[in-house]
């Protein structure tokens, strides 16, 4: 897909649209049609636990996205992206309860709103790299969830706020089930526009931001105007996929936004693979089943013969939340392209068989 | 390790886990506890007496001869853990009821309490949650929400009408200083409004909240602010944990001041942590007795304590007799609805209305006769009020200072306050 900046030898690109196409190979194109339309027929077969799984997955996934178009595809440095993500979410609610907008169009104006926040905190960004750049955002990160624990008129302050469900036109689609169609609609949508902002002239900038910011400048890529932008657009992912999550929960305390959900979705993209759109989908799906298969594994565990042996008994939480640090750690070490890559040497494996290297 | 061992351990364990999952058909219930978040100084011995008293029912036959299959989970005191956790328990094979635990989860879940009508008797003692039809104006309708012991605000209306005397009483001139102390969330909160109502009415001089963190911490900042503003009484909103480091910290700054902490601000645990800094301080007790008090029924609390404790030598903080008296409430409800109709949430919740006056079976003594109505989910109006003394060093293990009686918990007064309608949600 567009990840790849490399065209190896031998690929010929014959017209600008075969050069400019989304999926390389029509099996590719078809493979993700297919596998649309079987996720379309989900909510009747899964139980809700996997419906919820999935829906996660797609609100995540989406904020991940954006994450991964700062930091993958500009090669910025953003620890406050639930913040935006949490902002997302507030506005959403708050359109919807105080202004009685139908909740279909609260959440893309929600994304907006949380574009415009993120431009402004993003400005740092045009000046600062690095280190600094990382202190900026997490300034941004605690500055944005301090106004939510005290701007009372805006989040009610303490008390979790409350969030319509989905409604459009006075129709509301209350249940899981149908709140799986519009996560699954946001979720193509958005992945759809940012492989598009790749291939686009825009996106060739961000990346050229990346990979040589000097030469970029040289060439007339005005280094601000695309630093800022590049959060900008971040911020509004992560405030479409905010907006979700509150419709989703009905319910958004402020508690759901802090440095850890941050962090978590920097594993997002560094497990899925940093500067690849699939790969985001692929940790983000990788980053919501690991918490659950740690409690299984955990449930499995807890009274059985292992327990008694290491004395575990009421820590085996704790053993979770280290089992995921450890994770991140040797994704790091062993993989540090990601899921993408890992992939993608698979497809390689059974392209070239018996040939692989 | 090869991929393949991995592979296989994996599912194994897998397998084995979904195994244990399918017993034979029981009644399922949903056990949110907090025993690693912000509150697990005070959920620990909580969910404990809760699990134990489950453990010790189906040991003795379960309700009406079957087992009851508790799910006990640690939320780590997150309300997005809370209903993710809900929305498990409320799928396809619903929960019959819920012992729910923080003020902020459970005040976030009553609207989906009420239209998956699964009933949810919780660690929260809000007033908002007391008001099951809305009807008092100033909470959203709660109809699935129970909670054992007096609302954070009625105890908090207890204290101040006692504070109001006991400063009569001392002969001090003018108006009593009032200050509310706690964190910007919403079970400190909760019972906000309320005092400074009261205290108003009461004669009180309302002083500015204060602000401090649940997690523990350095609060003389705090407690420097509390010395200047003069007050002479102050509600410590949040639990025993973080009341120490503020208890210990004005008591270094030398703050003179009667600290009211609320039904989870202080117990043993945390007098043998603070040390003579606690003694003194007033709270609400939920229970007519603590561990080891007589009563007939402190018997079967400690049959219930062996259960996670066979030697039978562990001291158990007035947090887990509480525990205990919530899960037998929830027991009998419980076992009611699967005489009337089973055990269905609709049912569970009808059977919280069986008696008035009630005391669970075998408790008596102990639980505090608690009454639920339709309209009112306000199970007593009386609050016990008690004084923590420490009259030593607390080096000793808790067992050995409360039988020697350096730690004490000395009652002060029992408040009745009227079952005003007024007062109802808030």
């Amino acid at each position: 897909m567009a990840g790849q900046t490399l065209i190896p030898a031998g690929d010929f690109r014959t017209s600008y649209a075969v050069d400019t196409t989304v999926f390389p190979t029509n099996t590719g194109r078809n493979a993700m049609i297919i596998g649309i339309g079987l996720i379309c027929f989900a909510p009747y077969v899964l139980t809700s636990y996997w419906l919820s799984i999935l829906i996660q997955i797609g609100i995540f996934g989406i904020a991940a996205l954006g994450l991964n178009i700062v930091v993958g595809f500009t090669g910025q440095i953003s620890i406050g992206h639930a913040a935006f993500f949490g902002f997302g979410a507030f506005t959403s609610a708050y359109l919807s309860n105080r202004f009685g907008i139908p909740v279909f169009f609260c959440i893309p104006l929600a994304g907006v709103v949380t574009a415009g926040v993120g431009l402004i905190f993003g400005l740092p960004a045009a000046r600062l790299k690095g280190l600094y750049l990382a202190i900026a955002t997490l300034a941004a990160q605690y500055i944005l969830l301090d106004f939510f624990a005290r701007a009372e008129w805006f989040t009610g302050g303490s008390v979790p706020a409350s969030a319509e469900p989905f409604s459009i036109f006075g129709y509301s689609l209350r249940g899981d089930r149908k709140y799986f169609y519009v996560v699954l609609v946001y979720v193509v949508i958005c992945y759809l526009l940012v492989t598009n902002l790749m291939r686009s002239r825009d996106g060739r900038a961000l990346v050229a931001v990346r990979d040589h910011y000097l030469s970029a400048e040289i060439m007339g890529i005005n280094l601000t105007k695309y630093r800022t932008l590049s959060f900008g657009l971040a911020a509004f992912f992560a405030g479409v996929g905010g907006a979700l999550y509150a419709h989703y929960n009905q319910v958004v305390s402020n508690e759901g936004f802090g440095i850890e959900r941050s962090i978590i979705f920097l594993a997002m993209i560094i497990i899925g693979g940093i500067g690849s759109v699939m790969g985001t989908l692929m940790g983000t799906a990788f980053m919501v089943l690991l918490p659950e298969s740690m409690e299984w594994l955990s449930a499995a565990l807890s009274g059985s013969a292992i327990d008694h042996a290491l004395g575990l008994k009421n820590n085996i939480a704790f053993l979770r939340e280290m089992a995921i640090g450890v994770i991140i750690i040797a994704f790091l070490i062993f993989e540090p392209d990601g899921l993408a890559h890992r992939w993608r040497q698979i497809k390689a494996y059974w392209k070239l068989y018996p040939f692989s290297h | 390790m090869t991929m393949k061992t991995l592979l296989g351990t994996a599912s194994l364990a897998l397998l084995l886990g979904t195994i244990a999952g399918t017993a034979q058909a029981q009644i399922a219930l949903g056990h949110l506890a907090d025993y690693s978040g912000a509150t697990s100084d005070v959920g620990t011995p909580f969910g404990q007496g809760v699990a134990d008293t489950f453990a010790y029912v189906n040991k003795n036959g379960g309700v009406n001869g079957k087992p009851v299959n508790v799910d006990t989970v640690d939320y780590g005191y997150q309300v997005p853990r809370a209903i993710a956790q809900y929305k498990k328990w409320s799928g396809g094979d619903k929960v019959a009821a819920i012992l729910g635990w923080g003020t902020a989860d459970t005040e976030a879940l009553t609207g989906f309490l009420a239209e998956d009508k699964i009933p949810d008797i919780s660690g929260s003692y809000a007033a908002a949650l007391s008001d099951p039809t809305g009807a008092g104006g100033k909470a959203k309708p709660a109809p699935y929400n129970f909670f054992y012991g007096p609302s954070y605000s009625d105890a908090l209306r207890g204290m101040l009408t006692w504070a109001a005397d006991d400063w009569k009483a001392k002969g001090k001139p003018g108006k009593p200083k009032f200050v509310h102390m706690g964190a910007n969330h919403p079970y400190p909160n909760a019972p906000k409004a309320a005092g400074a109502a009261i205290a108003a009415e009461l004669g009180f001089d309302v002083l500015e909240p204060i602000v401090f963190a649940l997690t523990p911490g350095d609060y003389s900042a705090q407690c420097l602010t509390l010395k200047s503003s003069g007050a002479n009484y102050a509600y410590l909103g949040n639990t025993a944990g973080s009341n120490i480091s503020v208890l210990n910290a004005c008591k270094a700054a030398g703050v003179d001041v009667q600290f009211m902490g609320n039904v989870w601000g202080m117990d043993e645990n945390a007098a043998k942590a603070a040390g003579a800094a606690a003694d003194g301080v007033v709270f609400p007790l939920r229970t007519a007795v603590a561990w080891g008090g007589s009563a007939p029924g402190m018997k079967l609390v400690q049959d219930i304590s062996k259960m996670s404790d066979t030697a039978g030598t562990a001291y158990r903080p007035v947090h887990y007799v509480a525990g205990v008296c919530t899960a037998l409430y929830m027991k009998e409800a419980v076992e009611w609805a699967a005489k009337n109709g089973g055990a269905t949430g609709e049912n569970v919740k009808k059977g919280f209305y069986q008696k008035a006056d009630w005391v669970p079976a075998g408790m008596e003594g102990v639980c505090n006769p608690s009454t639920w109505t339709e309209k009112d989910h306000r199970p007593t109006l009386k609050v016990d009020i008690y004084r923590m003394k420490v009259s030593g060093a607390t080096d000793a293990s808790v067992a050995d200072l409360v039988k020697n009686g350096t730690i004490k918990l000395e009652k002060v007064k029992t408040v009745d306050l009227p079952r005003k309608a007024d007062w109802l949600g808030w």
